[in-house]
């Protein structure tokens, strides 16, 4: 079982971003699970969104979990927020942010010795020079396919495709060129 | 500019939705989720302007929500005319206004809806949005200059 | 006819779209709707179907849940196969006509995404919406996950409207954690999903003008009492057909439903009775126990209405100690599952010891966690032979530990 927490903002596409995932992983064969806990939270607020990924059918319902990755798609968020929560020895985060890795981890003391478990990437840049708007939530994707090593980046790009069938080809070219980038560019 | 006194009162916007701290178990949570508005006697309550006021706790003013936002409006005094449009149509009460003047924004309840400037009437607007952190002398600086109309 | 729909064979689909999926291949003829979260995405994606031509039934806009049940009930007296969807204070307003609807035997499906109940205001899942509706006469389904909720939508028309039931149905999800959660579902194709369903068949139709008919009459004391009875028979002898259709069903998608789910019962000494996506989180705990030794099952009324006392007996008589967890406030009582699961046990010879937690309401989080500890409890009061803590408790509750009632009953 692979599971993933979400640090988001309402409007972001962390909902949208965990259910697309959650649609290529089931492509593979996968059981896959994607929720978010939002309801009268308003575009801004601060929002986290999930997923399971298993062999077998999921059953745990609970919004509780040890994730195996944090995925901070707000740069604001690695701060203000208690993205450690409930973390695991192994736990790999990826995070957005304009800064170099050594200013971001100085404004985080939680993640003080987990160095090597942080990678960054600036999924705001990538989304507004490749899809014109912030929309951070699909660089993200391909930063997570190139640390989890889940996938391949081209299988992930065509499944990817036929998730985005209905949007317009700019639309689509733009989230391919976002995710691409991001897979290159985080570290 | 700006009446900055107004704008950094003791308890507005002191505490975070998101800060989940202080949460209280079922034998001290409020009967019937009764929430007062205010602390002790508030009597006199409505000949008291807001700073002077002892806003409680479960009060929205001593919320913040802040964080919700991308951009911000910034007002320009020089522009505006104190027509109150803004102040009529903010739907989060985030026009700080008195006697009918214009002070400036409540950043602490602005959501940044962007509805105030909308619905500026003059030329150039005294309400813009910029990035979240952009310092109000560097906003200033990159005002427009009034539109000429077309003939 | 309607346009085809594209469908995989494997969908990613939370149990709102997998519910306006079902209503969308059982072409149903009339929905009336008054949208409320997180019940809305079924009647919004419901009215996309009908706008797009994929749907050649009416989608009826009305300004009330009241007005809209009102409306599935003028619709289905009609003689057309009606639907709707609601959570919460929109099924709140809707109960004076559920009444309404089971009192004339129409075979009405009501998708309902459970909600707690106001006052304090909350949008998110709990089961008093799913309670407030036991007594109303309909059948209860109730759908653990997004695959479940589609199934049972489907099940739903073909039980409801066999001319044996003749009673509306309702199909149960958990607001959020069913009806926003995204999870593989595995869909019928169209025509095998409308074929299990079938034709809507008429009966007393009110457009029939061969045989004209007047549906609500009134009825004092001289003749309610007989119609409530023969309701009340008929539905408690649904659970012949009920069981049926899931064999049909079973037959078709491979997935096998019966009206009590039992899980690792066959040897189990400890259970929790459950209800929603609470069983599957405990199912994980159950699992995480026997490998710890402890002989824990879990058991899950498929169907809260009929209530199956007769299957609910059957499979927790062998047990030691049983915990009932109930999902909505219970007002000054023992909750409602832990009440009819007792009964039922108070007639098997071995009588094993049953609590009551109340639990997650207003979508208060569930864990693997919690659902082991509870278990843990149940191995205690068995190696005492009897219960060793409060009668009801509360499990997630912020605050100093509450609970009523005590025995010393070996």
């Amino acid at each position: 079982m692979t599971e993933i927490r979400w640090h988001s903002r309402a409007g972001q596409g962390a909902v949208t971003g965990a259910k697309s995932l959650g649609d290529v992983v089931a492509t593979t064969g996968k059981e896959v699970q994607a929720f978010a806990l939002y309801g009268s939270a308003k575009r801004g607020a601060a929002l986290r969104a999930y997923n399971r990924i298993d062999d077998e059918q999921i059953l745990n319902h609970a919004k509780f979990m040890n994730p195996d990755f944090v995925l901070v798609i707000d740069p604001a968020l690695a701060f203000t927020d208690n993205i450690t929560e409930h973390e695991a020895e192994h736990t790999k985060y990826i995070i957005t942010t304009h800064l170099s890795k050594e200013e971001l981890l100085a404004g985080i003391p939680a993640l003080a010795g987990k160095e090597e478990r942080v990678y960054i990437v600036d999924c705001v840049q990538i989304s507004l020079d490749t899809i014109g708007r912030s929309i951070p939530n699909a660089p993200m994707l391909g930063a997570f396919v190139k640390i989890s090593g889940m996938f391949e980046l081209d299988y992930f790009l065509d499944n990817m495709k036929r998730v985005l069938a209905k949007f317009p080809q700019k639309i689509i070219d733009g989230n391919m060129n976002a995710i691409t980038r991001a897979y290159n560019e985080v570290k | 500019m700006q009446d900055l006194r107004l704008l950094a009162q003791a308890k507005r916007g002191q505490r975070g939705l998101e800060n989940k701290s202080g949460l209280v178990g079922w034998d001290e949570v409020t009967q019937g989720t009764v929430l007062p508005s205010f602390e002790g006697d508030a009597t006199n309550i409505a000949n008291l302007k807001s700073e002077e006021r002892a806003y409680s706790n479960f009060n929205s003013y001593t919320a913040t929500v802040a964080s919700w936002r991308v951009k911000k409006p910034v007002f320009n005094r020089d522009i505006c005319i104190d027509c109150q449009n803004c102040w009529v149509w903010c739907p989060d009460s985030s026009i700080l206004s008195r006697d009918k003047q214009m002070l400036g924004i409540d950043y602490d309840h602005c959501k940044g809806c962007e509805v105030c400037v909308e619905v500026c009437p003059t030329n150039p607007k005294s309400l813009l949005m910029f990035g979240e952190y952009t310092e109000l002398e560097e906003a200033l600086a990159q005002w427009p200059e009034k539109k000429k109309k077309e003939k | 006819m309607a346009e085809k729909f594209d469908l995989q064979e494997r969908e990613v689909w939370d149990g709102n779209y997998a519910a306006s999926q079902a209503l969308r291949q059982a072409q149903v003829d009339v929905v009336a709707a008054y949208p409320i979260t997180p019940s809305t995405p079924i009647v919004e994606n419901y009215g996309s179907y009908v706008a797009n031509g994929y749907i050649d039934g009416e989608f009826v806009m009305v300004e009330s849940e009241h007005a809209a049940m009102s409306g599935c009930v003028g619709a289905s007296a009609a003689g057309g196969r009606v639907a709707t969807a609601t959570s919460s204070q929109g099924f709140a307003l809707m109960t004076e006509v559920l009444y309404q609807a089971s009192g004339m035997r129409l075979p009405i499906v009501l998708t309902v995404v459970n909600r707690a109940l106001a006052s304090p205001l909350n949008v998110r899942g709990d089961h008093s919406d799913m309670y407030l509706g036991r007594d109303s006469g309909w059948i209860q389904l109730d759908a653990f996950n997004a695959q479940e909720a589609y199934d049972m939508t489907l099940c739903a028309f073909k039980i409801g409207e066999n001319h044996s039931v003749r009673l509306p149905v309702m199909v149960h999800q958990d607001g959020f954690i069913t009806s926003h959660t995204a999870q593989n579902v595995y869909p019928l194709p169209d025509e095998v999903a409308y074929n299990f369903v079938g034709d809507f068949q008429p009966l007393d139709d009110m457009l029939d003008f061969s045989r004209p008919v007047t549906y609500g009459a009134q009825t004092e004391e001289d003749w309610h009492f007989e119609h409530k009875a023969r309701q009340h028979k008929a539905i408690i002898d649904s659970r012949a057909v009920i069981e049926e259709v899931f064999a049909e069903f079973e037959k078709l998608s491979g997935r096998k439903y019966k009206r009590v789910e039992s899980y690792m019962m066959e040897d189990a000494e400890v259970a929790i009775v459950a209800l929603g996506t609470t069983v599957e989180t405990a199912i994980v705990a159950a699992r995480e126990l026997r490998e710890e030794g402890i002989k824990a099952g879990i058991v899950a009324p498929r169907c809260f209405r009929p209530f199956p006392y007769d299957a609910i007996r059957e499979a927790l008589e062998n047990t030691k100690s049983v915990a009932v967890l109930d999902r909505s406030s219970p007002g000054g009582a023992m909750g409602a599952l832990f009440n009819e699961v007792s009964a039922a046990l108070y007639t098997t010879a071995n009588r094993p010891l049953v609590t009551n937690f109340i639990y997650g309401l207003g979508g208060r989080d569930f864990s693997v966690a919690e659902a082991k500890r509870i278990l843990k409890e149940q191995k205690a009061h068995a190696e005492a032979g009897h219960i060793t803590t409060d009668i009801q408790q509360f499990s997630g509750l912020r605050g100093p530990k509450l609970g009523f009632f005590q025995t010393k009953r070996g």
